[in-house]
């Protein structure tokens, strides 16, 4: 079984306010997050993969893979991977891995890492993302931006990646035409589709590993929108295993990067002995872990980092309209 | 060495929308043959002075194309390019062409014209003459490059914000009294210190304005200039050149005063006088910081206290020495190819005392002026002197 | 300014990494720019060699007025950061705002996007933020 050796996550500092933000757009309703985490207009998916990933790497051994995910690549038909490689300095042998942008591949990439981590070659998954919304929906989506990263080894950490069940439906809730920039959602279809495959996965591994959703310290889910998350209650999950790893109503939806954050707030505060639920959920596709934490983890404080900076509205509309348009 | 100045001419340096670059060339260039009384067919060679036109106009061959239309077909023609220093430097080339003794009579000619397009699309074609592959990668321009040398200045010698802005005040206070200059408003202390910023810690009155411009002057040997007494008898008497580093990183405050000290004092020796017999300074002063520099590096202050003068009259028009009488590039603009012409041209008004009143300082014999450009990387200083007989 | 895409293949990768380049002869360290000479001594010998990341702000302007490349993103601050190694890099400081900045502070390098070349080609460059962990004062 392959290991948590060390973590990192970047939240960019800024925070733009929805309530004035859904006003400006002439959309009623009460905002469903306090606050959208907002990429300053020099960032993107590859400079805070790069962030997150300095604070995985920091004083670890070279990975010899290096895997990342995103939905919202700032190029394509490049590997990102490939380019993050060299932004950190990674050795030239080092294997880089893009995977889609799935919202829930953060699971997938600990598969992917687990099989190809070494003795003394871990590997490292960075996932980031920088959702931008456009005008119309602005307001149906929590877009913001950040970046988690992991490093996965063979041994030698202070977690073990345990078993994983998947669960999935054809549907279109989230989902993106071709190399539109644009994301769709369907958020009826969204809700029904996020609690009915996450309750099929949390059974499936209860199955596996005999532990109820109910027993784990912390549930880290992927969260596209605050209402996913009341719906896990039905799935036998208590708000007291949310209370820590929940983030959507405060800064918005982090994409790929989403499980990824909410992970790494539950590791900071887990003890040895306890075991941890990862759900990633993308698509019509559900994928839960079990994760044993079985040392002292290296807490990165990431909870420290949700308040953030406040910014106006014209700033928020200047960065987004900006990279919506033409990328500075 | 002398080289005779047998005629000047210049257009106003102003924003023209309704002259093109020919325009002001041919402008120039015939205004400076009339004064000297020649026809097109005694220039014997023509060294234009023009560093953006690729960019600002969208054409290259700057000699070439004044040369034709200024009627000076057959004569040899090339564009001289030295960043800020360009104009200088075409001034430079005349002198050694007639120096050599290949040639009789030439002329030099700075032109530019700037502003065709926005000003962002100016300042970003300005920040080609430094180096806007590497170093202004960082963001930086022109501006900002030397905002950083005034802040350096400002923290080594304590200077405020406040004693910066009486050199603004001083060349506005010429700068009115200029028929030829951009900008023809005095200012005070205060309304220097609430202009727009700029480039922290520079405002708006302390940066040059982009400017439209020609100016011409027609070289000849000193037995020409001799045979002609009824010309005022204004020789070039020291030519020197430099360089320094081409870059903001490297270019400290010690390199900025050797930049022009080092060939300031080799023209000094070269026309065999001192910084105490100057009486009037054409200092280039794109900048503001750049007026105390450039009066450090010429000897007229000690290193720290260059912009004392501008403050306690002593750079005045009745001052020790006259420092950018015509309103200096703050007021005139930085027509980038045509401004050290520009300097020459309005020394040689003063040694002839054909400056226009209050600008004219009385019985101005040797002036100096003084060139830099890129912004560390040019230093040019001429010297010109009345010699009657 | 940069050309195209070509220029890029030049220029841009160099950038994401911080870096000055080193004189074989008198061991000075330069600008990354320096590739064919050396300042100090007039060697001709150069080499990379890559910088913590880590320096202090020795100088800084705030850019009002940007050339085409930075349009929208002024009033921006660039900065002279003396590195721990010694040698003076320009670039930009970012994450606090203009009237803020102050000379004498600890600040370490980040990537950053630095603009759009003419083809789409994006480039990347190093940064600088305050740097939170160095001890204060």
């Amino acid at each position: 079984m392959a290991e948590l050796i060390r973590y990192g996550a970047y939240l960019p500092r800024y925070r733009a306010p929805l309530a004035e933000i859904q006003s400006f757009y002439g959309r009623p309703g009460r905002p469903r997050a306090r606050a959208l985490c907002t990429p300053a207009l020099d960032e993107d998916a590859l400079t805070m993969a790069h962030e997150a990933a300095g604070e995985a790497l920091a004083g670890a051994e070279a990975p010899g893979t290096l895997i990342a995910l995103t939905q919202s690549p700032p190029f394509g038909l490049r590997k990102l991977s490939a380019t993050l490689a060299r932004t950190l300095g990674l050795p030239a042998e080092t294997v880089p891995i893009d995977l889609g942008g799935h919202a829930g591949g953060l699971l997938d990439a600990f598969a992917l890492a687990s099989a190809l981590a070494r003795d003394g070659s871990p590997a490292l998954v960075v996932a980031s993302d920088h959702l931008v919304s456009h005008e119309e929906r602005v307001c149906d989506l929590l877009s913001a931006g950040g970046a988690a990263a992991f490093l996965v080894g063979a041994a030698g950490g202070f977690a073990r990646l345990g078993p994983a069940a998947r669960a999935g439906r054809e549907v279109y809730d989230v989902w993106r035409l071709g190399t539109e920039p644009e994301p769709r959602y369907r958020l009826e279809v969204l809700f029904d589709a996020y609690a009915a495959t996450t309750t099929a996965a949390l059974a499936e591994l209860e199955r596996q590993t005999e532990r109820a959703a109910g027993d784990y310290a912390a549930v880290c889910p992927s969260q596209p929108h605050p209402q996913t998350l009341r719906g896990l209650g039905r799935a036998g999950v208590g708000p007291q295993q949310l209370e820590h790893t929940s983030f959507v109503g405060e800064i918005g939806n982090l994409g790929a990067a989403s499980v990824g954050l909410a992970l790494a707030l539950g590791l900071d505060r887990a003890e040895p002995g306890q075991h941890l639920l990862a759900l990633g959920y993308g698509g019509g596709e559900a994928i839960a872990q079990d994760i044993e934490v079985t040392a002292p983890p290296p807490a990165v404080g990431a909870a420290e980092r949700i308040p953030g900076e406040a910014i106006d509205l014209s700033t928020y509309y200047r960065w987004t309209r900006g990279r919506q348009a033409e990328p500075h | 060495m002398r080289v005779g100045v047998l005629g000047i001419g210049k257009t106003p340096h102003k924003i023209q929308h309704d002259k093109s670059l020919r325009d002001l060339v041919v402008e120039a260039g015939r205004a400076a043959m009339a004064d000297a009384g020649v026809e097109p067919s005694d220039i014997q060679a023509l060294y234009v002075g023009n560093c953006g036109s690729v960019g600002f106009n969208y054409e290259n061959s700057t000699g070439l194309m004044s040369a034709h239309h200024l009627g000076l077909v057959p004569s040899g023609a090339v564009r001289v390019e030295a960043a800020c220093g360009t104009g200088a430097w075409a001034l430079h080339l005349g002198c050694t062409a007639i120096l050599s003794g290949l040639y009789d009579t030439v002329m030099v000619l700075g032109a530019e014209k700037m502003n065709d397009l926005a000003t962002v699309e100016g300042t970003s074609i300005i920040a080609q003459a430094a180096d806007s592959k590497e170093e202004y990668f960082s963001g930086l321009t022109f501006p900002s490059g030397v905002a950083l040398t005034a802040r350096k200045y400002m923290q080594t010698y304590g200077l405020t914000e406040e004693d910066l802005a009486h050199t603004s005040v001083k060349n506005h206070h010429y700068g009115a009294r200029n028929p030829y200059a951009h900008l023809r408003f005095e200012c005070t202390v205060e309304e220097v210190m609430r202009s727009a910023k700029v480039a922290d810690p520079l405002k708006l009155y302390e940066v040059c304005p982009m400017t439209d411009a020609g100016s011409a002057l027609v070289l000849c040997r000193e037995e020409i200039l001799r045979d002609r007494p009824e010309v005022p008898q204004v020789y070039v008497t020291a030519t020197q050149m430099a360089t320094g580093t081409w870059y903001a990183a490297t270019d400290t405050l010690a390199d900025a005063h050797a930049l022009l000290a080092a060939p300031a004092q080799r023209a000094y020796e070269m026309a065999g006088i001192g910084a105490e017999d100057i009486d009037v300074a054409e200092i280039y002063n794109s900048f503001a910081i750049q007026e105390p520099l450039g009066i450090e590096a010429l000897g007229f202050a000690p290193q720290g206290e260059g912009w004392k003068g501008a403050a306690d009259g002593s750079t005045w028009i009745d001052g020790k020495v006259g420092v950018n009488l015509s309103g200096g590039l703050l007021c005139k603009g930085h027509p980038l190819g045509a401004t050290g012409s520009t300097q020459a041209v309005d020394i040689v008004e003063q040694l002839r005392g054909t400056a226009p009143e209050g600008m004219q300082r009385p019985d101005a014999e040797i002036g100096i002026s003084a060139c830099r450009g890129g912004p560390g990387a040019v230093g040019a200083i001429h010297i010109y002197q009345r010699l009657e007989g | 300014m940069t050309v195209s895409a070509i220029e890029f293949s030049r220029l841009g990768p160099p950038k994401l990494r911080l870096y000055a380049m080193r004189c074989t002869a008198c061991g000075t360290l330069s600008p990354w720019w320096e590739r064919h000479h050396c300042y100090h001594c007039g060697g001709s010998e150069m080499v990379e060699q890559e910088l913590a990341g880590r320096g202090e702000l020795t100088n800084y302007t705030v850019v009002h007025y940007p050339p085409r490349d930075f349009l929208g993103q002024e009033p921006y601050v660039v900065g002279h950061i003396t590195m721990d190694e010694g040698v003076l890099i320009p670039a930009p400081v970012v994450g606090v705002a203009p009237e803020d900045v102050r000379v004498g502070t600890r600040v370490k390098a980040t990537l950053r996007r630095m603009k759009l070349g003419h083809e789409g080609d994006i480039y990347y460059s190093q940064k600088f933020v305050v740097d939170e962990e160095a001890p204060a004062g």
